[in-house]
């Protein structure tokens, strides 16, 4: 490219950048100072800084791309409420599934936490249970049979522990 | 609308210069809004957007039939991953890099290369272009402009890719460098670098190209003369 050969050597290449924001108005003082000393004394560079306004120049006679207007943005919203609807349809049978496991294992764990509390330690009927109805005798006597003095009473308990 | 703020309800108009302070400062306010599931945020982002993103989009595809397709499905991609964007970055460029990335997907996946003009300017078209160029006053109202935009989009269809899309979204679109630096994820020197020699090479197009129809002008004048 012509203008290649031209800006062919190191120093005139540093102001390839430069260029750019000379255009959009963007140099600090410093660096427009630098610029202009250099575009003043280099053909080369002072014809680069041309073609690069002549392309701008030309290239803003385009027109840019029209706003698509507000049923734009509704159409988005419309769409993004049907894929967040598709996405529920899809993981449906999921959450169903997993909400029957988290019920399942609810009522599994409460059957366990019952049994353990009471239900499963039921008095066995053996030992205890005959020594309790032994005490209770003892303490509840039958009226009619009513031990008559004292010796009757150490019988009464002895037979009674000898029953056990 | 009831939860956006008031000053943002009211939708900005077309947004064709980069977003200044305050308005970056509003879409953080809505993006906040819209991670915590405030649809009525979330579409005002969109509003604030869209222009911009179909602008990208356009300058990247060209084809304005799935412009509207790709535009919508960047804002879907965008809603659906609002909540994992921490904020680091401005929204916009979050927004444009997803829109980036989405154009060359769906390239990819259609296998189609943005569209391309099977015919370089004729004639006319280029004694048309030179006319808009030399006359006093720009192009006047939508369709001399849309007309104006075809005819340099043909003359730019003659550069590298990368070239076309750089002086498309930089001098078209009026995205800044540094935008286009964190879209492309190019070093802002590489962009200007880059701009500037695109800028060569367009112009080195448009003067062959003027030079090709003035030379076949004045060859059939001379014919007509003979």
């Amino acid at each position: 490219m012509a203008m290649d050969t031209e800006l062919g050597n190191a120093a005139c290449s540093d102001y390839e950048a430069l260029l750019e924001d000379y255009l959009d108005d963007e140099l600090n003082a410093a660096d427009a100072k630098r610029a202009s000393e250099h575009w003043k004394n280099c053909a080369g560079c002072r014809a680069a800084l041309e073609q690069a306004a002549e392309s701008a120049r030309l290239l803003r006679l385009a027109e840019p791309s029209a706003d698509p207007g507000p049923a734009f943005a509704r159409i988005v919203m419309a769409r993004i409420r049907a894929a967040e609807q598709d996405r529920g349809v899809l993981w449906q049978p999921f959450v169903s599934l997993a909400w029957r496991v988290a019920a399942t294992a609810s009522l599994a764990l409460a059957l366990l936490v019952t049994y353990d509390a009471g239900w499963g330690h039921r008095p066995q009927p053996n030992a205890s249970s005959t020594r309790l109805t032994g005490v209770s005798d003892l303490f509840s006597p039958d009226p009619a049979n009513l031990p008559a003095n004292g010796d009757e009473v150490l019988m009464m308990v002895a037979e009674s522990n000898h029953g056990n | 609308m009831s939860n956006v703020p008031k000053s943002m309800a009211a939708s900005a108009p077309a947004l064709s210069l980069p977003l200044v302070r305050g308005e970056k400062q509003e879409d953080r306010e809505l993006v906040r809004l819209s991670q915590n599931g405030t649809e009525a945020a979330f579409e005002e982002l969109v509003r604030r957007h869209q222009q911009r993103v179909f602008a990208l989009v356009g300058g990247i595809l060209r084809r304005p039939e799935d412009v509207q397709d790709v535009a919508q499905q960047v804002f879907l991609k965008a809603y659906l991953g609002i909540k994992r964007f921490d904020q680091r970055a401005a929204f916009s460029t979050w927004l444009y890099k997803i829109a980036v990335n989405e154009c060359w997907d769906y390239l990819r996946k259609r296998k189609v290369r943005p569209l391309v003009y099977e015919a370089d300017l004729s004639e006319e078209q280029v004694s048309r272009l030179d006319g808009i160029v030399s006359a006093e006053r720009p192009p006047q109202g939508p369709n001399e402009r849309a007309e104006t935009r075809e005819l340099l989009e043909r003359m730019l269809s003659a550069l590298p890719e990368q070239d076309r899309q750089l002086l498309v979204l930089k001098e078209v679109e009026g995205f800044s460098v540094q935008e286009l630096a964190e879209i492309l994820k190019l070093n802002v020197n590489t962009v200007k670098v880059r701009l500037f020699r695109a800028r060569g090479r367009i112009m080195d197009v448009y003067r062959r190209r003027m030079a090709t129809a003035n030379k076949a002008g004045t060859a059939s004048a001379g014919q007509r003369k003979g």
